[in-house]
């Protein structure tokens, strides 16, 4: 189900992913500074960072390795090198 | 062969608030019953330009995608997983989401591109939201034969789910207009 490695292929729809807690942390830390800071201008510093470290290790142990790696093949056609990127939009 | 459509939408509030309302669509505890094919999201990877102000996130997406008995036959299964890609610009107050599905590649392609901007009548409180989505049948597939009544059912069924999203947006909004009206 979801990303992660399959445990019990049994096991019903809605059974909670291991990393759903840190995820929900990360998320409401993420959602309060964006709606408060980012939005208002403040995007001098990055935030939620622990919330984020814990959830991004807990995704590493657990993520699906085959899944993964396509995740990354099309994440890197969505963004072909960060860097054009980049440097296509501010040209625009 | 490729099915592509647009639409537009106006959300009578700012963009500040809209894009706000996005980055909550899928994980809203009330609007979950709306967007039932939405099974999980998982924030793959964060970037924040402290610079120019631009936020980079990647998201996979589980999706709950059952389609007819025959589908199911050729297909094999009715997960499907894809991956959000999304640049919000604080500077330029402009959001654009890309996303593309992973699995069922062999068969399917599709693209959806999602702009969140200011209005360019009322700037400071509404926002246009335009989405472009694409759907594409892979030919040599064992669907090919069927490419465009797959195509078709497809392009039904992500306007009835692209009308449920602006629904739960929406209301997200409201909700959030109310929570700062209050403080």
């Amino acid at each position: 189900m979801g990303l992660l490695k399959k445990k019990d292929s049994t096991s019903a729809r809605s059974s909670t992913s291991p990393c759903a807690d840190l995820r929900n942390a990360y998320h409401n830390c993420f959602n309060k500074w964006y709606s408060e800071k980012f939005v208002k201008g403040q995007w001098d510093k990055e935030e939620c960072v622990a919330e984020w470290k814990k959830y991004r290790d807990c995704l590493s142990e657990n993520l699906d390795g085959k899944l993964l790696t396509r995740i990354l093949e099309v994440d890197g056609e969505l963004n072909p090198t960060k860097q054009d990127a980049d440097s296509k939009e501010s040209s625009s | 062969m490729v099915k592509a459509y647009r639409q537009e939408h106006v959300y009578k509030h700012p963009w500040e608030r809209v894009s706000a309302a996005s980055w909550r669509k899928f994980a809203d505890p009330e609007n979950k019953r709306i967007l039932s094919h939405i099974l999980e999201v998982d924030t793959l990877n964060r970037k924040l330009d402290t610079e120019t102000g631009k936020l980079h996130t990647t998201r996979a997406l589980t999706i709950h995608a059952p389609g007819p008995w025959f589908l199911h036959r050729i297909i094999g299964q009715d997960i499907c997983h894809c991956v959000e890609s999304t640049v919000v610009d604080g500077k330029s107050r402009s959001m654009q989401l890309t996303t593309k599905n992973i699995s069922l590649k062999k068969f399917i392609e599709v693209e959806e591109r999602i702009r969140y901007d200011p209005h360019p009548d009322n700037p400071s409180a509404w926002t246009v939201c335009s989405q472009e989505t694409s759907i594409r049948i892979k030919p040599l597939s064992a669907l090919a034969s069927m490419a465009e009544k797959v195509e078709q059912k497809c392009a039904e069924k992500f306007m009835q789910n692209s009308a449920k999203g602006r629904e739960v947006m929406e209301r997200i909004c409201k909700y959030m207009e109310a929570e700062s009206a209050r403080i």
